[in-house]
Formats: C-alpha cells, sequence, structure tokens
C-alpha cells in the first residue's frame, strides 16, 4: 500500500476525512463550522486534503522536536553544557574571529603543555564549519547574535532537520504513512535527545542528520540507480566524514549491504552505479579532512569497502561475459575461476598490505566494538569513559520505551515485503542495535533505526486496524466499491458475519495502539525533563524543603582562575576538565579530553596518586602552577576525583610500573576512612581533597569531616601540605585549587638530614626519591 | 572439478565427454599425480547452498534481538551476579534482589533475561495480530491468533512498566 496516486473510487488514503468515493461529493463538514464562506473555496480534492494535513504534521513535528529540547535553557540559562562542547566552542570561536585560514592551520600551545596540539589537523570541522556558517548568515541578514546562542541552538535545529529527512526516508522504504509515523518518533525519542538537547554542542548533534542523509540518499539512488542520487549521496558522506568519527560505521555498513544484496541476488545495474560513484567520490571527499587523510586507503577498518568495490567489479566483469557467451556450461567454468582468482587476489593483496604494515589494524576504539573485552583487559583509558559501559536492559527501556516492542514487529513487516530498501533498513537497524549493546553511547546511532522500522510497524498495524474498521462501510456501498477492495485482500471484504464485533474490536484495538503511543509521548518529555536537560558544569539538587538548589561551582572556579592567575599560568589536573579550563579559565593545561597522548595523563595520574614530595618533582618538571581537583565531599557529589582515583591509578600504572593498584586498596576494597591503606591516605590526591576538610562539620549529627559522597568518615585529618599551597576553594567546595610553591629561594646548606628537591648543594640533587619516603625537610625561610 | 577425474581415469588417453575445460592446471593435474593414481568412486555432491527462507532468517534475528537487549554484552563483561541478595538487617537473613538499584545502567542477568523475554513478547504480540488479520485462515485460528496478540501485548506492556518502576522508583513522578 504505498501511498501513490489510487482508482478515485472507493480509495482510501490513510488520513483522508472522506470515506465516500469521490464520485459523490457531499457536503463536506469544513461547510458546517463555516457556513457563511464560499464552499466552492474550500472545498478541497482528496490530494489537497491529504497534502494539506502531511505538510501540518511536518511542521507541527519540526516545530516539536526543537522545542522539546530547550528545557536546560528555560531552567538554568543559555550555555554551553558538559566537557567536549566547550572545546568545540572554542573553535567555533575561533573560526569566526580568525577565519578559516588559520582555523585549518591552527597550533594551539594553550593545551598539552609542553607538547602542545595541533587542532587543524586533529578535530573533525564540520560543527564548527556549521556553526560559523548559521552565525555569519544570521549576521548577513543583519540579526546579531552572539556565536554562544547560535553554538547552543546548533543540535535542536539540526535534530529539526533530522525530523524532516525520516519522513523522507520513511517514504522511500515504506509509505508516507511510516514517513509521518517515523518522523514524529524520531523528534521526542530519548535516545536522540540525549545527546542533542540545546546546549549539547557536540558532533553528534550535526552527525545524527549526516548519517540519515547519507543513508536517505544512497537508498534513493539503488532504488532508482540515478546517478544524481548517487553523487548527492557521496557530498552527504563528506559532510558526515567532516562531522563525526563515526562515519566509519557508513563505510562498513553500506559494503555490508551491497555483499547482502549480491548473496541474495539482487544486483543490478542500480546497485552498480549507486555504490561505484558513491564510493569512489565519497572517498576522494573524505580525504580532503586532514584529520581523515589517507586513512581511506590505509586503515583496516576502511578496507571492507575497497573489497566489495572489487568485487562489485568482478560481478559487471562476469554479467558482460555471461552476456556475451551463449554457452552456459562453458560460462559456468569461467564463473568459478574468476570467483576463485578474484578472492584469492583481494586475500592475497589483503595479506601482504597488512603484514608490511601498509594497511594498519583496526584501532583500539573501534576493535573494542567488535571484540567488548578488549578495551577492558589493555585499553584502561577507553574502559574508563562512562559512556562506554555495555548497556543494561534499563538503559534500553529507559531510552526507547515502546520502541522496544515495535522494533521486532517491524521487522518482520520488512521480513514479510523484502525489497532493496527494507533489506538496507533491517542491517542497520541490526547492526546498529548490536553496537548500541555494546556502547552506550551509541543507542544514538541506533536511534534512527529504531525509530524507522517501529514507524513501519505502527504505520502497517494501523493500516491493518482501520482497514477492519472501516470494511463494514465499503461492504455495503454499491457494488463497484467491492471490486476494487477485493484488490486489498479479499479476506477483509468478506467478513460479512459478526461484522460489528470486529469492527468494535477494531476501534478498541485503535485506540490501544493511540494510548500507547501517548504513554510514549509522556515517558519522553518526563526522560527529557529529568534526565538529559543537566548540563553538567551547573549541578541542581533539591534542598530540605523541596526546592531546588543550584551549585554553580564550576564556573565560580573557572572564573577565579580567568582574574586571579597570570596568564601564561599553567594548570594541572585531571583530564576530564582539561577542555573547560581551557575555554573558561582561559589557561593552559597539561591534559585534556582529547586524551591522545597517553603517556603524558599518566605521567599526571602518577604525580596525583604519589606522595607529596614526588609528586612535586613531577610537577616541577611539567612547570606546573596551580592544581586543580574536584572533591564532593561537601555536597554529596558523586563524580568528584576521588571516585575517579583508581582510574588516575590504573592508567598511571599502566606506563610507570611504580604505581601498583593494591597499594591503595585494602582487600581489593578501595575506601577513604580510618582503615584506608597508607599510600591512599597521604597520596596528593587525597591531601588536596581533604585539606582542611577534617574541621567542617558537614552533616547534622556526623563527626567532622564526614564525607558525604563516600559516606563515611575520612581517615587522616591533621593533613599539612608542604609544596603547596592552598589558592582558592569554591563556595560549595566542590572545586579546589592549589598554587605550587617555587622552589626554595636561598641556596640552603645541605646536610645529611636535610634532604629535598629544593637542595641545591647536594651533588646529585634533582631526583632524591630513590631515598624513599624519607621527608625530614623543614620550611624555614621558604618563602 | 575433483569428480571429473573420476570419469576418465580408466580411460586416461581419450577426451573426457563434458565440455573442453577452460582450467589451465587440470591437463597437468591429469599427466602428473592422476597418470597412474586412480580416484575411487565416490557419489560426492557438492552441497548446494540456498538461501533460507525470510522468516528462518527473522527466527534468528528475534533469538538475537533478546540476547542483546537482555544486556547479554553487559553480563559478558562486567560479570554481575545471576541474582544480588541483601542481608535484612533485623534478622540477619540473606534476602534475594531481583532488580540492582540505584543505577539505570546495571542490571543483574536474570534481570535482565526476562526484561528481554518482555520486550520479545510485545513484539511477537504485535507480529500475532497481524496474521490474525492478513491471512485466509480459519477462522477460529485468526479469533486464537488476535486474543494471543492482544494478550501478548498488553502482559508485556504493563511488566515492563511495572519492571521499570521497580528499577527507578522515581520513575514518572
Amino acid at each position: 500500500m504505498v501511498g501513490k496516486a489510487e482508482p478515485v473510487n472507493g480509495s482510501v488514503k490513510s488520513g483522508s476525512n472522506q470515506s465516500i468515493p469521490a464520485a459523490m461529493q457531499s457536503p463536506l463538514k469544513k461547510s458546517d463550522l463555516i457556513p457563511n464562506l464560499s464552499l466552492k473555496t474550500l472545498k478541497l480534492k482528496t490530494k489537497q486534503q491529504e497534502l494539506l494535513i502531511r505538510v501540518s504534521i511536518l511542521c507541527l513535528v519540526y516545530v516539536l522536536a526543537f522545542i522539546t529540547r530547550l528545557f536546560s535553557v528555560l531552567r538554568y540559562e543559555s550555555m554551553i553544557h558538559e566537557f567536549d562542547p566547550y572545546f568545540n566552542y572554542r573553535t567555533t570561536l575561533f573560526l569566526t574571529e580568525k577565519g578559516f585560514y588559520e582555523f585549518w592551520n591552527w597550533f594551539d600551545s594553550e593545551s598539552w603543555y609542553p607538547l602542545g596540539r595541533i587542532i587543524g589537523g586533529t578535530l573533525y570541522p564540520g560543527l564548527m564549519v556549521t556553526a560559523a556558517i548559521i552565525y555569519w548568515l544570521l549576521r548577513f541578514l543583519r540579526f546579531a547574535i552572539h556565536i554562544r546562542e547560535v553554538c547552543v541552538l546548533t543540535a535542536p535545529f539540526f535534530a529539526s532537520n533530522t525530523t524532516l529527512v525520516a519522513y523522507f526516508f520513511g517514504k522511500e522504504v515504506w509509505d508516507s504513512g511510516a514517513g509521518l509515523v517515523a518522523a514524529a518518533l524520531i523528534a521526542i525519542c530519548p535516545g536522540y535527545i540525549s545527546r542533542s538537547v540545546a546546549g549539547s554542542y557536540d558532533n553528534e548533534g550535526v552527525a545524527i542528520f549526516a548519517l540519515l542523509l547519507t543513508f536517505y540518499l544512497f537508498v534513493k539512488a539503488v532504488n532508482t540507480g540515478s546517478l544524481a542520487w548517487a553523487l548527492a549521496s557521496a557530498f552527504g558522506y563528506f559532510y558526515m566524514v567532516s562531522a563525526w568519527g563515526g562515519y566509519v560505521f557508513i563505510i562498513n555498513l553500506i559494503p555490508l549491504y551491497v555483499l547482502v544484496l549480491l548473496i541474495t541476488g539482487r544486483y543490478s545495474m542500480r546497485l552498480y552505479v549507486a555504490y561505484n560513484s558513491m564510493y569512489v567520490l565519497g572517498m576522494l571527499l573524505a580525504m580532503q579532512i586532514r584529520f581523515v587523510g589517507f586513512q581511506h586507503v590505509q586503515s583496516g577498518e576502511h578496507m571492507a569497502a575497497m573489497g566489495v568495490f572489487f568485487l562489485l567489479q568482478v560481478f559487471f566483469f562476469l554479467d558482460w561475459v555471461k552476456h556475451l557467451l551463449s554457452d552456459t556450461k562453458l560460462f559456468q567454468a569461467f564463473l568459478r575461476i574468476t570467483v576463485t582468482t578474484a578472492i584469492a587476489v583481494g586475500a592475497i593483496a589483503l595479506g601482504v598490505g597488512t603484514a608490511s604494515g601498509y594497511i594498519s589494524p583496526w584501532t583500539g576504539r573501534f576493535y573494542s566494538l567488535l571484540d567488548p573485552t578488549y578495551a577492558k583487559d589493555h585499553i584502561p583509558i577507553i574502559a574508563s569513559v562512562s559512556e562506554h559501559q555495555p548497556t543494561a536492559w534499563s538503559s534500553f527501556m529507559f531510552d526507547f520505551h515502546i520502541l522496544l516492542f515495535l522494533f521486532p514487529a517491524g521487522l518482520y513487516f520488512c521480513f514479510k515485503r523484502l525489497s532493496d530498501a527494507t533489506i538496507f533498513i533491517v542491517m542497520y537497524g541490526l547492526t546498529s542495535i548490536y553496537f548500541a549493546g555494546v556502547m552506550v553511547r551509541l543507542i544514538l546511532v541506533a536511534t534512527p533505526a529504531v525509530c524507522l522500522i517501529s514507524a513501519i510497524a505502527v504505520s502497517a498495524t494501523i493500516k491493518n486496524l482501520t482497514l477492519v474498521a472501516r470494511a463494514k462501510n465499503k461492504v455495503t456501498q454499491t457494488g463497484f466499491v467491492r471490486g476494487s477492495s477485493s484488490l486489498k485482500g479479499s479476506s477483509k471484504a468478506s467478513l460479512d458475519q459478526s461484522q460489528p464485533f470486529q469492527r468494535n474490536g477494531a476501534i478498541a484495538l485503535l485506540l490501544g495502539a493511540f494510548y500507547l503511543l501517548s504513554k510514549y509521548a509522556t515517558h519522553c518529555t518526563w526522560v527529557t525533563s529529568e534526565a538529559y536537560s543537566s548540563p553538567s558544569i551547573v549541578l541542581a539538587a533539591r534542598g530540605a524543603h523541596g526546592n531546588r538548589v543550584i551549585f554553580d561551582d564550576y564556573r565560580e572556579a573557572y572564573f577565579w582562575l580567568r582574574k586571579n592567575t597570570p596568564p601564561d599560568a599553567k594548570v594541572m589536573s585531571w583530564w576530564d576538565y582539561g577542555y573547560q579550563i581551557t575555554a573558561m579559565g582561559n589557561r593552559t593545561v597539561i591534559v585534556d579530553n582529547n586524551t591522545w597522548n597517553n603517556t603524558h595523563i599518566a605521567t599526571v595520574g602518577r604525580a596525583m596518586s604519589s606522595y607529596e614530595n614526588e609528586a612535586y618533582e613531577i610537577m616541577r618538571s611539567l612547570d606546573v602552577d596551580y592544581v586543580l581537583v574536584v572533591f564532593g565531599g561537601v555536597t554529596g557529589y558523586s563524580s568528584d576525583d576521588i571516585n575517579k582515583f583508581l582510574w588516575m591509578v590504573r592508567i598511571g600504572g599502566g606506563v610507570f610500573p611504580v604505581i601498583k593498584e593494591p597499594d591503595y586498596l585494602v582487600n581489593g576494597e578501595y575506601r577513604v576512612d580510618k582503615g584506608a591503606a597508607p599510600k591512599m591516605l597521604n597520596c596528593l590526591m587525597y591531601k588536596l581533597s581533604y585539606y582542611r576538610f577534617g574541621e567542617l562539620t558537614t552533616e547534622y549529627g556526623k563527626p567532622p569531616g564526614y564525607d558525604r559522597a563516600r559516606g563515611v568518615e575520612i581517615g587522616n585529618k591533621d593533613i599539612k601540605l608542604e609544596y603547596l599551597e592552598e589558592a582558592f576553594t569554591t563556595s560549595n567546595w566542590i572545586v579546589r585549587i592549589y598554587k605550587v610553591k617555587p622552589p626554595n629561594n636561598r641556596w640552603e646548606r645541605c646536610s645529611i638530614f636535610t634532604l629535598g628537591p629544593h637542595c641545591a648543594a647536594l651533588p646529585f640533587s634533582g631526583n632524591v626519591s630513590w631515598l624513599g619516603r624519607i621527608n625530614f625537610s623543614t620550611n624555614a625561610g621558604i618563602g | 572439478m575433483r569428480s571429473k577425474p573420476e570419469t576418465q581415469s580408466h580411460t586416461a588417453a581419450t577426451e573426457p565427454l563434458s565440455s573442453t575445460s577452460m582450467d589451465p592446471i587440470f591437463p597437468l593435474l591429469r599427466i602428473l599425480p592422476f597418470g597412474f593414481l586412480r580416484p575411487p568412486k565416490l557419489r560426492l555432491k557438492l552441497p548446494t547452498l540456498t538461501l533460507p527462507s525470510p522468516m528462518t532468517v527473522y527466527a534468528l534475528v528475534l533469538l538475537t534481538y533478546f540476547m542483546v537487549v537482555s544486556g547479554i554484552v553487559y553480563d559478558v563483561i562486567v560479570e554481575p551476579p545471576g541474582i544480588g541478595s541483601t542481608q535484612d538487617r533485623a534478622t540477619g537473613s540473606v534476602r534475594p534482589v531481583v532488580f540492582l538499584p540505584g543505577r539505570v545502567n546495571g542490571q543483574y542477568i536474570v534481570e535482565g533475561l526476562s526484561s528481554g523475554f518482555m520486550f520479545v513478547l510485545g513484539g511477537v504480540g504485535v507480529v500475532l495480530m497481524d496474521l490474525a488479520l492478513d491471512r485466509n485462515r480459519a477462522k477460529s485460528v485468526k479469533v486464537s491468533y488476535a486474543t494471543a496478540g492482544i494478550a501478548s501485548v498488553v502482559i508485556a506492556y504493563v511488566m515492563s512498566m511495572l519492571f521499570i518502576r521497580i528499577k527507578i522508583p522515581a520513575y514518572l513522578r
């Protein structure tokens, strides 16, 4: 039942409010409502009514997708959320201020001190360029908006555009009814909202739009065989490559889809044209992005596309030979030889390429998708990110709700009516659901597929039910109606007995379906409001009387850094906060969220987990002036550095074996109270977090020094800092900044009892940690 | 290609009755090992690979979906216990806890499997409803399909809501 033009007599279009054949145009309801206006101007034909309904639904869905993402802007203010978006914001600011050439060749010395970072060559520019273009367009129209507003609202704008693409995609795969339902579902689906709220200025906001656009254009190209659509999909792919590292999913799914089509015997000229044009042009365009470079011909993750490309040429060649040869047996033999030779040559080429090192193996990030246990054992940085954890059922339920029921039903409908387009959507759905099971973050990639397939189920079911509900009307009409309705399914038109029961049952089921969909809408709005609209940089909690208390400590600390430290000061913190410190505090950091250099992060981790004097040497070698830690003991904030501390130990221990994780645990348990390990009680992170905390009473009825995030009283309350001094603690003690003291100015006479890095007279001064943890140094004379 | 030599092993000099093969190595093979070796007469047939029917594939897909949505990857990596336990403070006895409290992204194995089952049940219910409407079957079969389908969907939805309310006490409040 495709939504194309059907015979006028007795045709039933979904959503049409005309159940009588158009030949008998009875006065419409409109004329009853507006008696004074001329009937003729308002009497729209069925097709026009349908168009009006479709367009109005799409407009409403477009607006809905935008406004449902505005919760945090209305509750707090228009600001950038989380950590990564601050880097994107900083680069966009740079782009709008200095221009594209400076941006493309930017070397940033303010992060990863002293290494610096080639920003122009290590980012995906799509998001920044998009926001800059929108900003320049608005400026051209004389709307004087700050770039921050544009950045905050880019993601909701592109979410609205995604709903439009989903409509067209649904129309391509099934029919326009399914397209409308898909647009409505994807507008409010929490899986997508989680990464595209207003303020979440991250690559995924734009990338999902590009992903769905590329897939839609490719499926359209395969369906029509037109070169124009295929080239358009190549440009869509280019946009995706420029926007997000997840483009690897496209460049592996499309070849897999082509392979499945070849296996199921659906090779056709349309497929040949579509894939070849898209692959060649897409690959050439993708190489324009410096970060991607030549990976399309060098990296193992992209080899599947190349393999399928050559396989398609083999298929075309065989087709041509078959066309030339008239002898089938000869052709069979030729076929066997060619296919064997082609596969053998391909395997040898792949082997030679991999062995010689030209083709690099799969990188850890993507390899851990195929073998989920890999990251846990080998790459602690990847395993430590909370978004990379595998998915539990409740995350699925939270993000999809009833779509989880409709997904298998939609798959059934797709399998019932296999075509090139439905095979694609089935493959997209299955692969993306598997990857969503491996990593929570990838639920985002699965969301469009789940919404589309569920839309197919909803549309097909509701269509069946409405047909049953209207069967009575049609059967009791004059005879010529029955002739046309028999095309659709004879069983429905011949339900003479128990008709009222059937009809009532169908109406009841329709009401049930609408009830389920309304519960879906309620769920999505609740989840968006409660779970996904928090700007992690501003914390909110419920006070004692139910009022909302806001903690703005992060921005307070960054602003203090910006105003009260010398401009060339260097700040050491855990890598989570690097982007925010550089963007808002405007100071140089040692490590940030890019995590491209594991050894550098391990050095910082080692410094945080060592005793104060060892850490002081590391900090002196890195020129650190300030240390920033996040502490949640006063507020009960659980994402602080003490809870992340074990990851610092693991990552540091991965590079420097002197740091051993069991030293910080007691019987395998991580504790900070009196029974904690002695190394834990004296390491730098502990001291910096709990300095002066032992004097503070945090909760009524508990002793001073009660840590509300861990729920215990801390073990070491009497903390003395020797090489650092406290510079700033925010009002709720969430962010604490310490200044690293310069080495002792005075040339001290050193005896055997005054040892330490500031003792210049020692012949082998510099690294005296080999003497162990003797700490006899005096504080006399240190200015 | 191995079945061809058996017809000509006795008549090494004569050409085979089948069409001329374009294989370049085949004449060499005919001379070298098979000039003096006689392969036995076997009745081997190359297994013909037929594509499975769509519904078979759909059944496999449903099984995979059940496993993924139950959180099997989470179970393999994080290795949670099958069912949790808590100690009753008053009596000291150990009570089982089915739903892992406190976090959205965490589960015990049994909890994941039962929720996954509910999701698949709901999907199968919608499929049964469609089977009830669209086929030329006996009317009683259609009625039973329809009832089973509706019951499945209702049960699956109610149970899923119950599970999520137990797991996240603040749900929809």
